[in-house]
């Protein structure tokens, strides 16, 4: 398994440089000037032009490029042109937070999810099975911009039970630790469900269809037959084989983990890599864009590894050698 | 513990833990205000800053040589005290002497000294800096196209310096009224790095206010600077900005009373505020931005391909811009988008600057039959019945472009195909990306475009009406009586000389009509009772902040 892994790893690096010499150059040939957002009617127009040189984008797109790998090779992603400041310093700022909303919002979606999945299959063609089944699509369908602004006008404004947006209330580094992390919680309530409900939906009917396939199994009828109690039966047969279309699922959520959620990160004013990568786009930030990259392209790699592993996991019958 | 009982317990700790907090302790927000962003800062360094809300929050921080303020009576900046004591011009106009205080220190103990201050001026006009306030220099001294900081700033003791300009124009104190920044600081710093600098973020400044924590993309906290010694020192003890890029969330939080200060206030949403939110003052700002639809002067290919001058083939003709205005329905556009928060355009010299405004130009009536008469004196008929102009073979039809994602300019190009339609003209519509729009519009890529323009504090058209290499002539108009008239109004000994002149280049360019200007902007701007002394005027949201108190202390929001 050690050998597959770092296998996997040495395998990925010539598929993470390609990745981001192909962002690198496709940036650049995109149009638009990442200086022309700061050009506005009072500057001197010499100005872009001192910008571009102090930038590099002057230079030849090749010496760019050598200068881009000598960068990366020496562990330096640059510095932001809309921040201004070194892109590792702004990851270190922004990952955390998307980290924190992304990973409680998994837990959410599995959980609930996983939850829904186990009740309708178990009650199928019940009253709770159908409406359940129901609410998923109707929860499904719903956009998560729309969700979240009648979140805020409802919940925040109009019952007036959770803050609306951010992280932190404006003084909140006054508080006390358990008083900080309690105000941390009450702002990523809204978010968090908003961005793991409608996973959790689809969770729930992955779920539900892969443990309805399971249940019908002979081994299932033989568990039974042994004379096991439905917990034991349910629990330990037929939900760890259930399990394993979500544990693709899991996989392929983990690069979400620091893509981040734009539209909910954007909704609830929430700093995180989904609104910075999408800010960096518009701004034509390379350096931000391609770091940004990197950071996805890591996770999906990761991910899917992660998910490799964790069938093997589950699943007895897999081995990697 | 069963989960349930568990998540109650967990549950009334939390409040308990929140509700204690409140008992006995000095609640921080009694003190403090909450202003709303809509976009972060990009850093705290005003030599290279370039987002509005650095510029915002700057002018807090660091001491400035005057206090400015705008007098919207008679339209004109005023200037006082600020690390400048007294001033006084010479040498024909061409020096200003400052005196300065002596008494004013850096945040670190240092004091701010004349060094300090050309020590600045000299990263402001450095090319390798690329400051974008570079131009402010542009009359000062330079030497071999360089920016000369020792020509044109003379130290003659601690509290006296003079600034040395190649002529004398109105503009001299607002141009000398930037930022300096502590030498101490910044002397061995890489000017080709400056912009991400690391002591951008940890500004060391003299203002009412210094900078208490910045949290990216979330939360900029100002607190009141007890050394400062500056006639204007903070009466709050925060000021805390917010980042919130979404306007529905924005405006929630102002109604919540979780945030004082939110601009921009939608037109849509002052009715409900107003019925709703007693606790909201709305004020409207005067206007500094416009609107207009541009009309490539020139033929562009021929422009980008040989650099010649030539009249473009629907627009070159005055008689054409001129139907144009008159084919769209400018009131009705303006009504629609903002009501009663917008002023129809007649030229681009804001309303702003009364003693400069030729009130006797009438701005021009929808009216599609002159219109028509226009266009037919110009030449174009529809000789082949086919509903669209031509001019033999070719017809009269032109791509209108326009940034993607702005409402207000998507319905204005929905209206105006619609209207030119009904006058023989065929437009198609195509929405860009705005990084690539703008480029392409200052590019001069473009035939006809959707776009807007923010006038500075102070009259100065050369750059929109200079030279057709501008970019920002993005129309490429070229007036050989403006261009003098632009030369006129920036030489003269005080604003209101000018006048004259920028009366005329009115008539000129209400008569000529580069472009349809459609109407100005004024902002909204949404604004908590319990935050008093706020004195939000065309300077900004945050002119003034230090004089800023509050009502109730008690009255803030929160959970």
């Amino acid at each position: 398994m050690l050998r597959y892994i770092i296998r996997r790893v040495m395998s990925a690096v010539p598929l993470l440089f390609g990745l981001l010499t192909f962002t690198f150059f496709i940036i650049r040939l995109a149009p638009g000037d990442p200086v022309s957002l700061y050009i506005q009617g009072d500057v001197d127009p010499m100005y872009a032009e001192n910008l571009r040189n102090a930038l590099g984008l002057n230079d030849p797109l090749p010496l760019q490029y050598v200068k881009w790998i000598k960068g990366m090779l020496s562990g330096e992603l640059g510095v932001s042109f809309s921040k201004h400041a070194e892109v590792t310093h702004i990851l270190a700022q922004t990952i955390p937070n998307t980290l924190l909303l992304t990973f409680f919002a998994l837990v959410f979606n599995f959980i609930i999810g996983i939850a829904l999945g186990v009740t309708t299959a178990l009650k199928r063609g019940s009253a709770t099975d159908h409406v359940v089944n129901i609410s998923s699509l109707f929860v499904y369908s719903m956009p998560e911009f729309w969700l979240g602004l009648m979140l805020i006008l409802g919940v925040s404004l109009h019952l007036d039970l959770l803050p609306a947006s951010g992280m932190h209330s404006p003084m909140a580094r006054f508080l006390p630790t358990w008083e900080y992390l309690w105000d941390l919680l009450l702002h990523m309530i809204l978010p968090v469900f908003v961005l793991g409900v409608a996973s959790a939906a689809a969770t729930g009917r992955y779920m539900r269809g892969s443990l309805l396939e399971v249940i019908n199994q002979d081994y299932i009828r033989t568990a039974r037959g042994k004379g096991l109690s439905e917990v034991l039966v349910i629990g330990k047969h037929a939900l760890r084989n259930a399990l394993i279309p979500i544990i693709t699922l899991l996989g392929l959520s983990l690069p979400f983990l620091l893509g981040g959620a734009v539209i909910v990160e954007t909704v609830f004013a929430w700093p995180g890599m989904g609104k910075l990568t999408v800010d960096a786009i518009f701004a034509r930030d390379y350096p931000l864009i391609i770091a940004c990259t990197l950071v996805s392209g890591v996770m999906v790699i990761a991910g899917n590894l992660l998910a490799d592993i964790l069938y093997a996991v589950v699943d007895p019958r897999i081995r990697y050698e | 513990m069963s989960p349930r009982i568990l998540f109650v317990a967990v549950l009334c700790c939390g409040l308990f833990v929140s509700c204690g907090s409140k008992s006995g302790e000095k609640d921080p927000m009694s003190q403090a205000a909450v202003v709303a962003l809509s976009g972060d800062a990009d850093n705290f360094n005003p030599v290279v800053s370039n987002s509005s809300t650095s510029s915002d929050i700057q002018g807090n921080i660091y001491p400035m040589m005057f206090d400015v303020s705008f007098d919207m009576r008679e339209g004109k900046l005023k200037y006082g005290k600020g690390l400048v004591n007294s001033w006084e011009h010479a040498n024909d106009g061409k020096d200003v002497i400052l005196h300065l205080r002596t008494d004013v220190r850096w945040q670190d103990g240092m004091l701010v000294t004349p060094e300090d201050i050309k020590f600045s001026f000299s990263l402001y006009g450095d090319p390798e800096v690329a400051s974008p306030r570079r131009s402010y220099l542009e009359s000062m001294i330079f030497t071999d196209g360089k920016f000369d900081v020792n020509k044109s700033i003379e130290i003659v003791d601690d509290s006296t310096m003079v600034f040395h300009f190649a002529k004398q124009y109105p503009l001299q104190l607002f141009h000398i009224n930037l930022s300096p920044i502590p030498e101490h600081v910044y002397r061995n710093a890489d000017r080709k790095t400056l912009r991400s600098n690391p002591a951008n973020e940890r500004p060391v400044g003299a203002g009412p206010f210094k900078l208490e924590e910045w949290v990216r993309q979330q939360q900029i906290t100002l607190s009141r600077n007890p050394k400062c010694t500056l006639p204007y020192p903070a009466k709050l003890e925060n000021v805390i900005f917010r980042v919130i890029s979404e306007p529905t969330t924005r405006l929630t939080e102002l109604k919540k009373g979780t945030v004082d200060v939110m601009r921009p206030v939608y037109p849509d949403d002052v009715k409900d505020i107003q019925e709703n939110n007693p606790q909201i003052k709305l004020l409207t700002l005067p206007p500094r931005s416009y609107e207009y639809i541009g009309w490539m002067n020139i033929d562009t290919e021929e422009y980008h391909n040989s650099g010649k001058v030539v009249a473009h083939p629907l627009f070159g003709d005055r008689r054409v811009r001129q139907a144009l205005t008159y084919a769209i329905n400018r009131k009705e556009l303006m009504e629609h988008e903002l009501g009663p928060y917008g002023e129809l355009a007649v030229t681009d010299f804001s309303p702003i600057f009364r003693w400069a405004i030729k009130h006797d130009l009438i701005p021009y009536p929808y009216d599609p039959e002159k219109a028509r008469q226009l266009l037919r004196s110009a030449g174009w008929s529809d000789s082949n019945g086919d509903g669209i102009l031509d001019q033999g073979a070719k017809d009269f039809e032109f791509t209108l472009h326009y940034n993607i994602g702005n409402k207000r300019r998507e319905y204005v190009a929905t209206v105006v195909q619609k209207e030119l339609k009904s006058i023989g003209i065929k437009v198609n519509l195509q929405s860009v990306e705005p990084v690539v729009l703008y480029q392409n519009i200052e590019d001069k890529r473009y035939d006809a475009f959707i776009a807007g323009f923010s006038v500075g504090l102070a009259i100065d058209p050369a750059g929109r009406w200079g030279e057709i290499s501008n970019p920002f002539n993005t129309v490429a108009f070229a007036n050989r009586r403006i261009q003098e008239l632009l030369k006129l109004g920036l030489h003269v000994a005080t604003e209101r000389d000018a006048g004259p002149f920028w009366k005329e280049a009115q008539a000129i360019l209400h008569q000529e009509q580069p472009c349809t200007f459609l109407y100005w902007i004024k902002d909204i701007v949404g604004v908590n009772r319990r935050l008093k002394n706020t004195n939000i005027n065309v300077l900004g949201v945050t002119d003034h902040m230090w004089d800023w108190t509050i009502g109730d202390p008690n009255s803030y929001m929160t959970y």
